[in-house]
């Protein structure tokens, strides 16, 4: 049984999540059948609904073979340095998140914890002074990292022209030798309690296979014929309803994310939307807030369930993006959590029948790594300060025991745990939990065995650096421009 | 604000082993400012100088301390260890080593082992495993060579050292005491504690003299008599599992090669080390008393050993586990004192390492915070017990049932967490994926094959490939590694370059 080999994968669902499931299936193993039913795409699917995308999309599509020309340039789409959060913590700055280092550390501690020093001297500029990514995305300009420049170490995400991005998906799945099959499920023949035997189409006809992979969404068609056990985060995560809207605007390489006493609203240029919770604010108020910030009038509200299943992958079925885990945009992680599924599967293929502790392993990295992300998320909510009751009764909240841990643990020293299968780098914990004034108790011993003025004097080189270099790089229009034309040419 | 509540942290330490100078040097060399070290040993109390042979953290160790390789190695005499040669533990006869290196180049988006589990599956005639391996296959040719920069297969192993523990604990007190701890002799007659907390505030030794401290560190070895002794911590008990308690030590003088690596070979009621250093070689039978009296072992280690013998058999008893919290109120035990595990990977000074660097990183104000404590103990917890698999796996893969002690660990149960990681080898060639602990995917690799563990599955992306043309790729590398290796000097010869100890010794 062990020894047949896995030859045959159906992938469900009609959005970019399908797509790059397929590609990448066909791609690392060639000799596999795979199969897209590309069925309508569920409006409620954030993974691919959703332009702003982390890093790890970059890396998804160069491991495929999808260069910045046709991934990037011809698809329209825009750079991401990071988010700027606006409003999170009454009183202080607006900060950003930008997704790379923070400062340089001087000896073995790391750069934030003398950043803390610093700030308890009353000395300390800006924590996000210190990002080169930061510096760039507050000043709308754009360069790719560069080893040689004080603009390195970092990465960046997009801003995504959805439907040229899906359709470029689809060329490539294509040029790769996946089979598409249009049409609408009607329904899934189980085999046994854990196992599908087929996809039943409207169209009476029907698709088997070794392995199913369900990205049709929240309604999750296919895995949740099997069981319908998740768990619950709205305890943790308080936006249920989502409104998008499309106003005529560039991609902006710094998103902008403002806090609002029913959730947040958010605007990367092409896309702009509005995360609340249903119990604060109703749908029509909520319409007109997100038509106030954008200009652009908004979309039917799509209902997120805050929230995932603990075993995405049961019997011959595995589920991925919003048919996994449905949560909130914040911080951009529902294509991610998708992605990083797909890489998962392709480094743990199975046979043609799974074995239960290859799925229990795939399963248990897949929900450790959900569980960090609303980790993540969990931790704005915790340590916002805001005086609106919703967002009161989230700072009074009990995290989860994980989140608790890290909370605990950075308070009193400023001390980030390790976490297996952590999505946020140690500098976005700090950029956000310092961004918001959530600062530790103490100074390390490390930082102090170094004296404060020299670390003083080597903080404000590094920031002169930044600020010296910043006029020389393009604006991320102009950057984005000379790309174009570049291909054009 | 000032840099700590009150000024330095006085730091008592109890013990003046390894682990003992280890700690002092650390600390006094690391937080300056924070930390006053009085460190308190008897002369009395004789020394285990547990780990002679290392792992390849050591290094980190040393350079965070400043100490130079070749002075450090030529005054503990130590030589090169680029793995360990594991003897007759699958089955008699069988040899193989666990390198400090990758199987393969070690790039590629599916690693080495797939490839030759497919080979071993089909039943191809291939060479040994070692020899595709860089450590390996330098370990076995009798050489040694720092690791090249670049990325190139020279590149795709670390290093650790053999070396005189007896010696190391004087080199790191030079260093200690240089930079300002201070040393007492004597020896503790009483342990003074809070009536309240519980806390211990001060020893009290021999001569009469009273240390007051804020922090206790517990390196008394297996006495463990602040954290054992004084604060009773409960010992968690592992002996069902390693069931080994007793070792009986003897060097001799080096009759064969100075090998560059630790050789482990399994005995009828245990196992048997051979650590070849530059004057001597450290040997010893570890073993379980249940099944072979003290005299007997002896006996077994005195025919074994491949020399003149330079001193007489001495046994040392342990048993197998770690004490519950190893920071219990203001005592943290380091070494021996918190736990022990056998030492057949060479994990005891990583233990004394890994708690020293917790314990910096988590250092105290003189107020001991819960949250210091707690977190020291959940990350060496976690340290002893991946450890403690790995080890249990050596005893349960194997097909001897050449003695009652083999037939008892072979069938004995095994944790679960240790069985998962069986499963998923046995199943499709997976190694249960982390990234914090000690032994990584190449180290399972290594025990798994070497002892016979050949898993039925593996990745499907390697089927791609036909099998000739692995075959192919498979010699390929083995010539590649095998021409690169001869060019390298020879171990000893290096050494005698690099680092020889002082001709006076």
């Amino acid at each position: 049984m062990r020894g047949e080999r896995l030859e045959r994968i159906v992938v469900a669902g009609g959005g970019i999540t399908a797509w790059c499931a397929a590609a990448a299936l066909k791609r690392h193993a060639p000799s596999l059948d795979v199969t897209i039913l590309a069925c309508t795409p569920s409006p409620d699917a954030l993974a691919d609904r959703i332009a702003c995308t982390l890093p790890s999309l970059l890396g998804f599509q160069e491991d495929l073979g999808i260069g910045v020309a046709d991934g990037i340039v011809r698809t329209g789409s825009g750079y991401r340095l990071g988010t700027l959060f606006v409003g999170w913590a009454a009183g202080l700055p607006d900060y950003v998140h930008a997704y790379g280092r923070y400062g340089t550390s001087f000896g073995p501690a790391a750069f934030y914890l003398h950043w803390v020093r610093s700030a308890q001297d009353g000395t300390a500029a800006p924590f996000d002074s210190h990002s080169p990514a930061a510096a760039l995305a507050r000043a709308g300009r754009f360069v790719p990292p560069t080893a040689t420049s004080p603009f390195a170490d970092y990465e960046c995400g997009l801003t995504l022209d959805l439907p040229r991005h899906a359709a470029m998906l689809r060329a490539f799945a294509l040029h790769v030798g996946i089979r598409e099959i249009v049409g609408e499920i009607a329904g899934v023949t189980l085999d046994g309690d854990t196992a599908i035997a087929a996809i039943r189409l409207v169209d009476g006809s029907a698709q088997s296979a070794d392995l199913f992979i369900d990205a049709t969404g929240p309604e999750a068609r296919l895995r949740g014929s099997i069981d319908a056990v998740r768990d619950d985060w709205s305890a943790w995560l308080p936006c249920d309803r989502v409104l998008l809207a499309e106003p005529d605007a560039e991609p902006a390489v710094l998103t902008t994310v403002t806090a609002h006493q029913a959730g947040w609203h958010w605007s990367s240029g092409g896309q702009a939307g509005f995360a609340y919770a249903a119990n604060a604010i109703s749908d029509s108020k909520a319409a007109r807030v997100l038509r106030n910030a954008s200009g652009a009038t908004p979309g039917e509200p799509i209902r997120i369930r805050s929230g995932t299943r603990p075993q995405p992958w049961l019997g011959n079925c595995l589920a991925i993006g919003d048919a996994a885990t449905q949560i909130e945009p914040l911080e951009w992680c529902n294509l991610h959590l998708a992605l990083s599924a797909i890489d998962r599967l392709i480094t743990m293929l199975p046979g043609r029948i799974a074995t239960p502790v290859e799925v229990a392993e795939f399963n248990r990295q897949t929900r450790a790594e959900a569980e960090r992300v609303r980790d993540f998320l969990a931790m704005h909510y915790r340590t916002a300060q805001r005086d609106n009751p919703l967002w009161r009764t989230l700072a009074a909240t009990a995290p989860p025991a994980s989140l608790a841990h890290t909370l605990v643990q950075f308070a009193e020293r400023g001390r980030l745990p390790f976490h297996e299968e952590e999505t946020f780098a140690r500098d976005s914990w700090a950029a956000v939990l310092i961004g918001q004034g959530f600062l530790p108790r103490r100074v390390d011993p490390l930082v102090s065995t170094i004296p404060a003025a020299s670390v003083r004097t080597a903080m404000a080189r590094q920031t002169a650096a930044i600020t010296a270099a910043l006029p020389h790089v393009p604006t991320h229009a102009a950057y984005r421009a000379a790309q174009t034309r570049h291909l054009t040419r | 604000m000032p840099l700590t509540a009150g000024g330095d942290v006085r730091v008592v330490v109890v013990g003046g082993g390894t682990a003992g100078w280890m700690t002092a040097a650390a600390l006094v060399r690391l937080l300056p400012g924070h930390a006053s070290v009085h460190l308190v040993e008897s002369k009395t109390i004789g020394v285990v100088g547990v780990g002679e042979a290392t792992l390849p953290h050591m290094r980190a160790f040393n350079e965070r301390l400043g100490i130079d390789e070749a002075d450090f190695m030529a005054r503990t005499r130590a030589t090169f260890k680029l793995g360990i040669e594991f003897r007759d533990w699958g089955r008699i006869g069988d040899s193989y080593i666990h390198p400090f290196g990758t199987f393969g180049r070690g790039t590629g988006t599916v690693d080495f082992h797939h490839y030759w589990t497919r080979l071993l599956r089909e039943g191809k005639a291939l060479p040994a495993l070692d020899s595709l391996s860089y450590a390996g296959a330098l370990a076995r040719g009798g050489k040694f060579d720092h690791p090249a920069t670049g990325g190139t297969l020279a590149g795709t192993y670390g290093y650790a050292y053999q070396f005189d523990a007896l010696l190391f604990a004087p080199y790191l007190r030079q260093i200690a005491q240089e930079s300002g701890a201070r040393r007492t002799e004597g020896t503790v007659v009483s342990v003074d504690r809070d009536g309240e907390s519980g806390d211990i505030k001060a020893i009290d030794l021999d001569s009469g003299e009273r240390i007051e401290g804020d922090l206790f560190v517990d390196c008394s070895g297996f006495r463990s008599l602040l954290l054992g002794s004084a604060l009773e911590e409960p010992f968690a008990d592992w002996s069902h599992w390693l069931p080994t308690d007793r070792a009986v030590a003897m060097p001799c003088r080096t009759r064969t090669a100075v090998t560059p690596y630790t050789s482990a070979i399994a005995m009828p009621s245990g196992w048997r080390w051979r650590i070849p250093l530059q004057h001597r070689t450290g040997n010893g039978y570890v073993y379980a008393s249940a099944f072979v009296s003290d005299d007997d072992a002896r006996r077994a280690l005195g025919t074994a050993v491949e020399g003149e013998a330079l001193a007489a058999p001495r046994v040392l008893r342990f048993k197998a586990g770690r004490r519950r919290r190893s920071w219990v109120g203001n005592c943290v035990a380091i070494g021996l004192a918190s736990g022990f595990l056998e030492p057949l990977e060479s994990t005891s000074i990583y233990l004394v390492q890994q708690a020293i660097t917790a314990l910096i990183e988590l250092f105290p104000e003189r107020r001991i915070s819960a949250t210091d404590r707690d977190e020291f103990n959940r990350v060496i917890d976690l340290e002893y017990d991946r450890i403690r698999d790995f080890l249990i796996l050596h005893y349960h893969a194997t097909t001897r049932s050449d003695s009652p002690f083999w037939d008892y660990v072979r069938t004995m149960p095994i944790p679960d967490t240790l069985s998962e990681k069986l499963d998923l080898w046995r199943t499709r060639a997976r190694i249960v994926k982390y990234r914090e602990g000690v032994f990584l995917d190449p180290s399972w690799v290594a025990v798994y094959l070497g002892q016979g563990i050949v898993p039925e599955g593996w990745d499907p992306r390697v089927d791609t490939v036909a099998t000739v043309a692995l075959l192919d790729s498979v010699e390929a590398l083995r010539a590649e590694i095998a021409g690169d290796v001869a060019c390298r000097p020879d171990h000893r010869s290096f050494i005698e370059r690099y680092c020889a100890m002082p001709q006076a010794a």
